[in-house]
């Protein structure tokens, strides 16, 4: 792309890269003082998925301990319960076949949307006509009840954000207890894909005099469907 | 000319002339008592969140010390993670743009929305998007911009600017927001619920996400290890308007690149933690790449500004230079007994409270807020609460003596330095230090105050304005002391 503005940009950015440069010329990296690092207390498997789901239920989010076989049952239940007739999903999901089959089986009339259109042509149905998403998740932070999403080309990243209802798929086989032992254990800065969400909860506002509302302009309502939990 | 040679617009912010009215918005704002209590209301409530969300002293104290070396190790390879950080965006795809001044940031974004024909531009929370004035510009180029985020959005359409940097709008309360409400949206149904409020908010602004071209954000961190943009938000908006339009423009200052993504986490924690007690916040959005090829959906370009307006003058100093640490958490404002009282507005400047007192100087030059810096009792307050260890207290009597020095004309001086030096202070200081160093004058002139005390006026400007005019006593105490030995031997 050619703008303008080319010229200008080099410029400023020699004439700042200069006056920092000028100020540090000369620094010794090797003695920077020693940076320290909190030892957190260690805990089980069962106190980290606790924490996880009483911190994720305090932030509103709805956590359903389940096992895998149940994934369909369970949603078309949910989706009843709000009286929602269609799910977007990714079709080459592993557990595509069983939603498939549930919903065949459903007492109500029940869709599933396969999220096969691109979203820039597609924008005003994505945003007014698909009530409901499901994803998987990548991994789980028992310190902060945070599920990872690491969006692929089947399951893009707004597909968490767009639809009112988002249901996602936590594996408690995959909770770390903290963020920083999961970038460093899982070698994140080797692989870091276009986009990595980490989810708390729906999302939610304070800006009007400190009370809390949810569903600002994300899901009103985030439906954890955990798995390997009992 | 040719079209490469953009003329630098070294117009003055408008921030500056209302930090010059410093002064006189004090005087007005400490007079509303609908927006004292607001404020009142709202810091209490951040304070106790932040108190509650560390229950481990220990834990604080070693996270505040890891994440003030990190960025001040961050500081010190400033120029060279900005020259890191630049190639890694350009391998994955993301164009980076410099600009020193705030209008040459304007005007590069400006100039990309253009280059697309961009019409609907969404833009999520940005304190730095404030700084350079980036709506007035882009309206004055006929384009259309909207504020994203709840609170800026309450705001806009306010036609004010945010009173907090965490929380826009945090000096109207609900009734006011459905009185704004009321006045602009169509169709609006008077309440002051604010459920319903946010549902309005909702529909109105994802309507606008739907249709948008054109997404500009902020950003909170930029790793140059893996040339990764992250974002903190709760709502989603920063998140709609980054994944959803096929444009996506980031802009920030040059002091939040960090070295390492392995830097993330524990300032991550402080700051959410620092800023509104929560652990973590709803969304956090780590954004490496455009969209790819086999994507469905995220923006196809993606530009990210690179902002000075006077952060490479404030890394000339080194003392000066840890206002840079600074990851815009808020609490510093929330604990300040001052901001407390007069609210965000009064100070003028586009970052209130203490952060903003010591880095609108190297913004706006020292002449324009010369009276920031004394607006402080110096509890100290600012500098405990600082997750990253600014020792603001200490910044503050630093650009105190900064403003009434005498300027040497160095280049490493701060705009405007003595623009507070008035002629009779300096000399009487003058006076006053020379007699402090002369033991045999300083003795003399005790002798005359103490017995010509009678003579000291009652009206000494704004001194007796709220207090009664000072008296020296009737025998200095060195006289008292001796007097009293001597009766005791
Ligand atoms: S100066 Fe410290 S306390 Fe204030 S906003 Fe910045 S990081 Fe937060």
């Amino acid at each position: 792309m050619s703008y303008k503005f080319e010229e200008q940009s080099k410029s400023a950015r020699n004439a700042i890269l200069a006056k920092l440069k000028a100020q540090v010329a000369g620094a010794d990296y090797e003695k920077l003082p020693e940076e320290p690092t909190f030892e957190y207390a260690k805990q089980s498997r069962e106190q980290l998925l606790e924490n996880f789901v009483s911190l994720l239920k305090s932030n509103h989010a709805e956590v359903l301990p389940i096992k895998e076989e149940e994934i369909g049952a369970v949603v078309v239940k949910q989706l009843q319960k709000r009286k929602i007739d269609s799910l977007l999903y990714n079709p080459n999901a592993q557990y595509a076949n069983a939603l498939a089959s549930s919903f065949g089986a459903s007492s109500t009339e029940l869709t599933l949307l396969p999220f096969d259109f691109n979203v820039n042509e597609n924008k005003l149905n994505y945003f007014n006509d698909i009530p409901a998403s499901i994803t998987s998740s990548r991994w789980a932070i028992a310190e902060t009840g945070t599920i990872v999403l690491w969006p692929t080309p089947d399951e893009p990243r707004t597909m968490s954000l767009v639809p009112p209802v988002h249901f996602v798929i936590a594996d408690a086989d995959t909770l770390h207890s903290n963020f920083a032992s999961l970038v460093e254990q899982q070698n994140w800065k080797a692989q870091m894909p276009t986009n990595v969400l980490l989810i708390s909860g729906p999302s939610k506002t304070a800006d009007i005099q400190q009370t809390l509302a949810f569903g600002a302009h994300g899901p009103k309502e985030l439906i954890v469907l955990l798995l390997n939990s009992q | 000319m040719s079209v490469n040679q953009y003329v630098p617009d070294n117009k003055e912010s408008k921030y500056a002339d209302s930090a010059r009215a410093f002064r006189q918005n004090v005087a007005k704002d400490l007079a509303d008592e609908q927006l004292r209590s607001n404020f009142h209301g709202a810091m209490n409530y951040l304070m106790d969140k932040r108190k509650a969300s560390f229950p481990s002293s220990d834990e604080l104290e070693t996270l505040r010390q890891q994440c003030k070396l990190i960025k001040q190790r961050a500081l010190v390879k400033l120029p060279l993670l900005l020259e890191q950080l630049e190639n890694k965006l350009h391998e994955n795809g993301i164009q980076v743009h410099w600009a020193e001044t705030i209008n040459d940031a304007n005007e590069i974004i400006a100039q990309i929305i253009e280059s697309k024909n961009g019409k609907n531009i969404v833009k999520g929370k940005s304190m730095v998007s404030e700084e350079t004035a980036l709506n007035d510009y882009l309206q004055a180029r006929n384009m259309e911009i909207l504020e994203s985020d709840m609170g800026e959005y309450i705001v806009q359409l306010a036609k004010e600017h945010p009173s907090h940097i965490i929380m826009p709008a945090i000096h109207q309360n609900k009734k006011q927001v459905a009185d704004l409400f009321a006045e602009h949206v169509k169709g609006f149904e008077y309440t002051t619920d604010v459920d319903t409020l946010i549902g309005e908010g909702r529909r109105i602004l994802r309507d606008k996400f739907s249709r948008a071209d054109v997404g500009i954000t902020g950003v909170n961190f930029a790793v140059a290890e893996t040339g990764t943009i992250c974002l903190v938000e709760n709502e989603g908006n920063g998140q709609m308007s980054s994944a959803v339009p096929d444009l996506h423009i980031a802009i920030t200052g040059i002091e939040k690149v960090v070295e390492f993504l392995e830097d993330i986490p524990p300032l991550l924690s402080l700051l959410t933690r620092s800023a509104t007690g929560q652990a973590i916040t709803t969304y956090f959005n780590m954004i490496t790449k455009p969209r790819k090829s086999d994507e469905k959906d995220g923006p196809e370009e993606v530009h990210l500004v690179l902002l000075d307006n006077g952060r490479s003058q404030a890394f000339a100093d080194e003392e000066l230079r840890q206002t840079l640490q600074c990851i815009r958490c808020g609490a510093c404002m929330n604990h300040c007994p001052v901001y407390t009282r007069i609210g965000g507005h009064a100070y003028g400047t586009v970052y209130p409270g203490p952060i903003g007192k010591i880095i609108s100087p190297h913004q706006l030059g020292i002449e324009a807020t010369k009276d920031l810096p004394t607006a402080s009792s110096l509890c100290g307050a600012c500098g405990e609460v600082c997750p990253v260890k600014i020792p603001i207290p200490q910044i503050l009597q630093r650009l105190r003596v900064e403003s009434v020095k005498k300027p040497t004309g160095s280049p490493k001086e701060l705009k405007g330095t003595g623009a507070n030096r008035k002629t009779t202070e300096a000399l009487t200081w003058q006076v006053w230090s020379f007699i402090h160093r002369h033991p045999n004058i300083y003795a003399v002139s005790m002798w005359f105050a103490t017995r010509l005390r009678a003579l000291v006026p009652n009206k000494l400007g704004a001194w007796t304005r709220v207090r009664s005019a000072p008296k020296p006593a009737a025998k200095t105490l060195h006289e008292r002391i001796k007097l009293r030995t001597e009766e005791a031997s």
